[in-house]
């Protein structure tokens, strides 16, 4: 029952949330709601007991890609403000929605079937969950289980992967010489508000 | 299990284990030692240490007696045997040489990071686990080790755009290239349920070459009168009931379909046949799609080897990467990702050798027909050498495809005598520095070494006897590993591509020999000035010049070595 309900509360706030980033007019809080997005789409996955999927939703959507996105936004100096576009592709992309409103839909019809005991029939009981019944590991268990016996040796591989590709990182973008830096001016950063700033 | 028989059954990763632990080590303090003040000069500190990691870690390999003929640890995904164990020690040499020639010219172009020697020992790891890799995962993570520290080193000179654009141009190619192998491994796992090159051999080795019936109907077959055929297989040819059930196993691709069928022959007790012994020899299953997944990894592997229709990056990125970096890619990798592909062809899927064979040979006209001829309009040194680098693959290559002993021998002849010979041109081409105003200029026309004979006797005696072996003249080595590969594929029944790759070697001699004509009569008054060669530089050159005279000497030694991989491969 509460699983239920939390996962009613969880997508409706992926959908609210996905909603928002169209319609926001901030692009940083278009970003912010596309994190929240990502949230919530973990979070319904963790219902689902995929836990490794989720948290790996997390790390890179949300640590990486919507972080890397924030830099973009913020980095463009975006002072478009104008409302009157919103509404001219909205014929389009209300076709393209329903077509595929309307697959979504076609498909949940042909392979989703309904209990064909009806609601008030004895056998209307005998449907048991067994996956409950069943006593086992987590997905983070058994990948740990695997990872740190089987596999120990790409592990090793992968973390030595991983120290390059900082080590890489770090000496491609880090500049000793003093002539050509990029930095940012403070008093220019202090001056600005939210006025001038980031409307789309 | 306590330390001690932990430590005795893994020993078999020690050389990989020191390498990455020093490299650890050596990051944490040239980081220290740089990190300070006043940014101290440490690349040549740093230089020597790599040098000295290289060469224990070397030591480590070859102190490793291999007592029995294979050894495999870590759940059979590294695996220790004859193959591994020589190339192991000839990219260990061949690092070691490369590093130690380089010295001068970092120096000269100002590359002061240290961490650019920490890049080529993790790309000697990436070798190295490539070497004994034993499943798809491992080599597709040393893959990733090896050529991520290569798009790094392409692109490490920061205030040059060549370098950037090389860099940029390696890593777009190098992840396309990777991620058709990663397509190509997944493929395999879908089809088999296994990574691992020895179940490969276990399903794959045995099977048919014929015309493949479609499922369904062989399916009927066996349901109608299975177990009588396998009632007769067995009585008659014993062997080859392991071989049916192999077949089965892999139709529906599933291991639990292959036991059912074992049992079943286990249980029978029916006598007389109705189909015959040939019509299951005419019979085999549908592998159309395993032979898809493979063309995947072969052309993922192609790329890395800059064979011919997959070889439009290298010259761009040959040029452009800073010459140091030039002279360990076309030198170093070449050996050990033939290495991955003699295990995944010959070791793994070498009942599918009629189906992969069409392919590679027509890479092998490709590559052979661009690299003698693309190299003949080049005036850069450095592009002529990448030329003539995707023609020696496409000869080692048709080496690869004869499939038999004496080819698999005749490749790794050929490998080893094309790596040293480039280190040998190389290191000459590194050690000849232009007295010229733009002193970081490196990039050589041909025309910068006119007149080498009368300023350096010595030098160019050296650069045109390996120019000469490489070319493939009569006394040299290189002749003779070069009418190996010739021998191989004429034995193999390939006249054709034997005659095509005879006529474009004669093409492509031309461009060595202009080279020689170049260093030696040219009608101009005045030659170039170099600087000095240091001693511990002429020392080195004069040490491979040796080994070319002592192999033309005595190529025994090569061809032994080489005969016992090539036997020992299928074990």
């Amino acid at each position: 029952m509460i699983i239920n309900s939390l996962f009613y509360i969880f997508s409706s706030l992926l959908l609210i949330s996905s909603v928002f980033v169209i319609t926001s007019q901030n692009a940083i809080f278009s970003v912010l709601f596309l994190v929240l997005s990502f949230l919530s789409a973990s979070c319904l996955l963790f219902l689902l007991k995929c836990e490794f999927l989720s948290l790996v939703f997390i790390l890179i959507y949300v640590g990486a890609i919507a972080i890397l996105f924030l830099f973009v936004v913020m980095m463009l100096d975006l002072k478009n403000n104008s409302k009157k576009d919103s509404l001219k592709y909205l014929p389009f992309g209300f076709i393209i929605g329903t077509v595929f409103l309307t697959e979504i839909l076609l498909i949940v019809k042909e392979t989703f079937k309904t209990n064909p005991y009806k609601t008030n029939d004895v056998l209307y009981n005998f449907y048991t969950n067994w996956y409950d019944k069943i006593d086992s590991f987590t997905e983070i268990q058994t990948l740990g289980q695997v990872i740190y016996t089987q596999y120990v040796l790409q592990f090793l591989i992968a973390g030595n992967v991983l120290l390059l590709a900082t080590l890489a990182a770090v000496v491609l973008t880090l500049n000793h010489t003093k002539d050509n830096y990029k930095t940012q001016v403070i008093f220019k950063q202090l001056s600005r508000n939210n006025k001038n700033v980031l409307l789309i | 299990m306590n330390i001690e028989i932990l430590l005795f059954k893994e020993i078999v990763i020690f050389p990989e284990l020191f390498l990455g632990i020093s490299i650890i080590y050596l990051v944490l303090h040239s980081t220290f030692l740089a990190i300070q003040k006043k940014y101290p000069l440490i690349q040549s500190s740093v230089l020597y240490l790599s040098i000295l990691v290289l060469i224990f870690a070397s030591f480590l390999v070859y102190n490793e007696h291999l007592n029995s003929v294979e050894m495999s640890c870590l759940n059979n995904t590294y695996v220790s045997d004859y193959i591994s164990f020589i190339s192991k020690i000839v990219i260990g040499s061949l690092s070691v040489f490369c590093l130690l020639m380089m010295h001068s010219y970092i120096l000269t172009q100002q590359i002061n990071n240290f961490e650019y020697f920490l890049l080529f020992l993790f790309s000697v790891l990436g070798l190295f686990l490539l070497c004994s890799s034993n499943d798809l995962l491992t080599a597709y993570l040393a893959i990733e080790l090896q050529s991520l520290s290569f798009y790094v080193l392409a692109a490490f000179k920061k205030n040059s755009t060549f370098s950037v654009d090389a860099g940029i141009k390696y890593f777009i190619l190098g992840a396309f290239a990777s991620s058709m192998f990663l397509f190509g491994s997944s493929l395999l796992y879908g089809l088999t349920g296994s990574v691992s090159f020895d179940d490969f051999q276990v399903l794959f080795v045995n099977t048919f070459p014929g015309q493949p019936v479609s499922n369904i109907a062989f399916y009927e077959v066996l349901e109608e009168s299975f177990h009588d055929t396998c009632y007769s297989v067995c009585v008659t040819y014993p062997d080859l009931i392991w071989l049916f059930s192999t077949e089965i196993g892999t139709i529906f691709s599933i291991f639990d379909c292959q036991y059912d069928v074992r049992e079943t022959y286990v249980n029978f007790n029916y006598l007389e046949n109705s189909i015959g012994l040939d019509s299951i020899l005419n019979s085999s299953f549908d592998v159309s799609l395993i032979k898809f997944a493979l063309i995947f990894i072969l052309i993922a592997l192609f790329f890395k080897l800059t064979i011919a229709p997959f070889h439009i990056w290298a010259p761009d990125v040959y040029e452009g990467s800073p010459s140091s970096s030039t002279f360990f890619f076309s030198v170093v990798p070449k050996l050990a990702i033939f290495v991955l592909l003699i295990r995944i062809f010959y070791f793994s899927f070498y009942g599918f050798v009629d189906s992969w064979r069409h392919f590679i040979i027509l890479t092998v006209i490709f590559s052979v027909i661009i690299g003698s001829f693309g190299g003949l309009n080049q005036r850069k040194l450095k592009t002529l050498l990448v030329y003539s680098t995707i023609s020696h693959m496409g000869y080692s290559l048709i080496a690869f495809s004869a499939g038999t002993f004496e080819s698999l021998q005749m490749l790794f002849s050929y490998l080893i005598v094309y790596s040293f010979s480039g280190l040998c041109i190389w290191s000459i081409f590194m050690s000849t520095q232009l007295k010229n105003t733009y002193t970081q200029k490196q990039n050589k026309d041909l025309t910068d070494l006119v007149l080498l004979g009368k300023s350096n006797y010595m030098l160019a005696i050296f650069f045109t006897t390996v120019l000469f072996s490489v070319a493939g003249f009569p006394p040299m080595i290189g002749f003779l590993v070069k009418m190996g590969v010739f021998l191989t594929a004429m034995e193999a029944s390939m006249y054709f591509v034997a005659l095509v790759s005879i006529l474009c070697s004669v093409v492509g001699t031309f461009y060595y020999i202009r080279l020689i004509k170049i260093l030696y009569f040219e009608k101009v008054l005045v030659g170039k000035l170099y600087y000095p060669i240091n001693s511990q530089c002429s020392v080195l050159i004069t040490l491979l010049f040796f080994l070319f005279l002592f192999l033309f000497c005595n190529p025994t030694l090569l061809f032994l070595v080489s005969q016992k991989l090539s036997l020992l491969i299928f074990f």
